[in-house]
């Protein structure tokens, strides 16, 4: 036979092999499947209903001379005939068993409050799934550990702060945001000393994660945010200073005055300037008028925006100045400004807007526009 | 006569040489496909995306959509795109220079006036008539630009010069994207910093149910031609872009559907108008400027921020999209000519390039030849018959394989069609398309060459039925 035939054939066979080995695959996976799917399915309801039962139930009671504590004696006297059952299975059946009991756990840890929360997370303490998880904390895959984490904080695990607090510097996002959320649940506010402390070179995506955190406790959080500002690492000022600006605290001010005239990088200067115009307090306005003369074009116009937002007249002159002498961009950012000075601020967009100069008449109409301001001819 | 003998051997060692490559790379790119989607799929297993909604870290997007005689679809498409769910968002059509009511529609329905905004030309493009904004609050996001007609690159550089923000989405004023596309697109520039442009799977709309401006019911279409083009999109992102996002050698973003850093795309200056391939040049264009300076970055796809699309029912109008695809690859080849095996281009000098010129630019030329050698050699009696009969199998199984791949890759990732009759249907088309359509796709990129060289450089036009209609 000639090679060409041979290796013609070859592939002929290989292919055709890789399609219906392939195709017969999927279709045994769907039919296992469904039918793992079923059993768990079958599992769940059995779980959920006995679960139920025991959440429902009055506690149980237990003889005056009992040397263990009251409430954890009861609630093990209603675990136990549960326990008795799986300790009788094999071990393959156990640990279907157990996965199925661990779903159902988890799910109405999401729903339940007060004694009945209390009673989920003493059965899972007791039916051994926090020892369990924690183990699962140090797994080599990345989403069994963020899994584990979630579970544990969700059936409020204080044995495992120790280990999540660790995890907090784990190499994966998903599994340092997973420990971040757990530890907040567990220890609470206090906690994000240690997640800011412990957090680098935050991603934007981890930051809005974080955020979301952090805007629980609002008011809260602030000597955390304000702590925080301290950072060595940059990302992490970056997004305190944010923070400190969406929660609106008035004690930030200072901190990020500070931070406008002594921290070296612009970068933050420009962050601290837009937090500074969002709180919208006069005190910074010395700062942020003598940033408009920056070398730095973002830093300025962070300020020049930040002015706009505070809003006091005496700014008028300074962004005046700076509107004569600015590119197209800056102009146009630096009339909004203007155009925020209350009243006056108005009266000066009004008058730019029959400017003898066309490109300050164009942007002077153009924001007049923008902030619903009459003007002649309009 | 042994001169001719020996031309042929040679022939025939190359077409199975090029044959075992091209399907050792379609090998290749199930293998990776499938790791980068199970990847992507993990990645992505605890995230709240709804996170994004709730942030005001989430950085604000304008989505850019270009609109050329779209009056049937413009109202409904505008209309979905200001029910994304995202956080803060601005929407831009731009009008070019439509000759219908297009913008006659979108000024009545939106209650539009002609706004004083300062048009800044960071990229050069043709005169902008007008800005318009909308007078009604809950349209406040919305701006229609009115230009004179340059085409699709044109219109998307206008919109990027009135773009207020640094992440501009560019789509087709006819593409529908799902709720959530915006914040699955955005995500990867979240995580990553040196990403500059993302792009998302572009799935078929025909066939599915859409109710006020969004896909409510997947379903194929009950016509054969979008059936098939729903396996050849299935090949094409879930393989071919998939494959080349594992290796930062993705060459194309669909003009359907992709998110920019406006910065990168202004430093490369806009998308080029004098090319029907603009989508695929600009991908190309930032690889290049990018390697040149020697600065990182990356280009990535993610396979489940949907944009759904209406494709061609006609085989005039599908044979017309085709034939402008592959012009636009060969003008894009043409210009890039100088990263083809240029190791200074990285893996896009020395894979992505080569692939792109050698498989899918010249592979349907060469599959072309080959049946052409095949009917001379027919004439002369002097064809092999049981080699030919052989060679069609393997290439008809490899076909089958490849197709196959592409649809079980979707089943058991996204499983978007979930009627087993769809499956089937799907798995049916990837063999069937074996027998003509892929012939017939081959005819239509062979006339491309000899369109291109002859100067054509229309688009063609797309008869749009609108969405309402979508169920066909």
């Amino acid at each position: 036979m000639h090679l060409e035939y041979f290796i013609l054939l070859t592939l002929a066979a290989g292919a055709t092999s890789f399609v219906v080995v392939a195709s017969i695959a999927l279709i045994i996976r769907k039919a296992v499947d469904v039918q793992r799917q079923r059993r768990r399915t079958h599992l769940y309801q059995h779980y959920s209903a006995k679960l139920a039962e025991l959440l429902l139930t009055d506690l149980p009671e237990i003889p005056p001379d009992s040397k263990t504590g009251g409430i954890a004696r009861q609630y093990e006297l209603l675990v136990l005939p549960m326990k008795k059952r799986m300790s009788k299975m094999d071990p393959g059946r156990r640990m279907f068993h157990r996965q199925a009991l661990r779903s159902v756990l988890v799910d109405l840890a999401l729903d339940v409050t007060g004694e009945t929360a209390d009673r989920l997370v003493y059965f899972f303490s007791s039916l051994g799934f926090v020892q369990e998880h924690i183990q699962l904390l140090r797994s080599k895959k990345w989403w069994v550990r963020a899994q584990a984490a979630r579970d544990l904080g969700l059936l409020r695990a204080r044995k495992a702060i120790p280990t999540l607090t660790l995890l907090l510097e784990d190499r994966n996002d998903g599994a340092r945001y997973q420990a971040m959320q757990s530890l907040i649940t567990l220890a609470g506010v206090e906690s994000l000393r240690t997640i800011l402390r412990i957090a680098k070179r935050l991603s934007p995506w981890m930051a809005i994660e974080l955020s979301v955190i952090v805007m629980r406790f609002e008011d809260a959080a602030v000597p955390y945010l304000i702590e925080a500002l301290k950072s060595p690492d940059q990302s992490v000022v970056l997004f305190s200073i944010e923070m400190l600006a969406e929660i609106g605290f008035v004690s930030a001010v200072e901190p990020l005055r500070a931070l406008l005239t002594e921290y070296p990088s612009s970068v933050v200067q420009a962050k601290a300037a837009e937090a500074l115009g969002r709180l919208g307090d006069k005190r910074a306005e010395e700062e942020l008028l003598r940033l408009v003369g920056s070398p730095h074009p973002h830093l300025r116009t962070k300020a020049i925006e930040a002015l706009g937002q505070i809003g006091s007249p005496s700014a008028l002159p300074t962004l005046l100045r700076q509107f004569a002498k600015g590119s197209l961009t800056e102009k146009i950012t630096t009339a909004r400004s203007i155009a925020s000075l209350s009243q006056e601020g108005a009266e000066t967009i009004r008058s730019l807007a029959s400017d003898p100069d066309e490109l300050n008449r164009s942007v002077a109409q153009q924001v007049a526009e923008e902030f619903a301001l009459e003007i002649a001819g309009s | 006569m042994g001169i001719l003998e020996s031309i042929l051997d040679m022939y025939l060692v190359f077409v199975i040489a090029y044959f075992l490559a091209v399907n050792l790379t379609y090998t290749l790119f199930l293998i990776i496909s499938y790791k980068e989607i199970l990847h992507h799929m993990r990645h992505n297993l605890f995230c709240n995306y709804r996170l994004m909604v709730q942030s005001e870290l989430t950085p604000p997007v304008s989505i850019l959509a270009p609109a050329f005689n779209e009056e049937p679809t413009v109202i409904e498409s505008v209309k979905s795109l200001l029910k994304l769910s995202y956080g803060k968002y601005e929407v831009i059509v731009i009008n070019d220079g439509s000759r219908d009511k297009t913008l006659h529609r979108l000024l009545t329905e939106f209650g539009m006036f002609k706004s004083r905004q300062i048009y800044q030309p960071f990229i050069g493009a043709r005169p902008v008539r007008g800005i318009y904004k909308s007078r009604m609050p809950e349209y406040k996001n919305l701006t229609v630009v009115d230009k004179e007609n340059g085409g699709k690159a044109d219109a998307l550089n206008v919109g990027i010069n009135v773009a207020r923000y640094e992440y501009v989405c560019c789509i087709d004023a006819d593409s529908l994207l799902e709720a959530d596309a915006l914040q699955k697109v955005v995500k990867p520039f979240l995580e990553d910093e040196t990403i500059i442009a993302v792009g998302g799977i572009v799935r078929i709309v025909n066939g599915c149910e859409v109710v006020n401006g969004r896909v409510a019911t997947v379903e194929l279409s009950r016509r054969w031609l979008p059936i098939f083009q729903v396996v050849e999109y299935f090949r094409a992102f879930l393989c071919g872009r998939m494959f080349w996002h594992g290796f930062n050698g993705l060459l194309i973003i669909s003009g359907a559907f992709g998110l920019f850093k406006r910065s990168a795309v202004v430093e490369a200056g806009g998308y080029k108008h004098d090319t029907v391939g603009e989508d695929m040049e600009l991908i190309t264009r930032l690889h290049r400027i990018k390697r040149e300076k020697k600065e990182p970055y990356r280009i990535v796809f993610v396979p489940d921020p949907v944009c759904w699309t209406e494709a061609p029912e006609s085989i005039t109008v599908l044979a017309r999209q085709r034939n402008r695809w592959h012009r636009g690859l060969l003008d894009t080849m043409l210009i890039h000519r100088k990263m083809l095996f240029n190791p200074r281009y990285g893996i896009v000098g020395l894979a992505a390039m080569p692939y792109f010129v050698f498989v899918e630019l010249l592979g349907p030329a060469l599959e072309f030849f080959g049946y052409v050698v095949m009917f001379l050699l027919f004439i002369l009696g002097a064809l092999n018959l049981n080699m030919a009969l052989l060679f069609f199998i393997v290439a008809l199984f490899y076909g089958v394989m490849y197709s196959v791949g592409a649809v079980l890759l979707e089943e058991i990732s996204f499983q978007r069609y979930p009627k087993p009759r769809d499956l089937a249907t799907l798995l049916s088309f990837g063999v069937l398309e074996n027998f003509g359509y892929r012939h017939l796709t081959t005819w239509w990129r062979v006339r491309a060459f000899w369109d291109y060289f002859r100067g054509m450089s229309s688009w063609g036009a797309m008869q749009r039925k609108g969405f309402a209609t979508a169920k066909t």
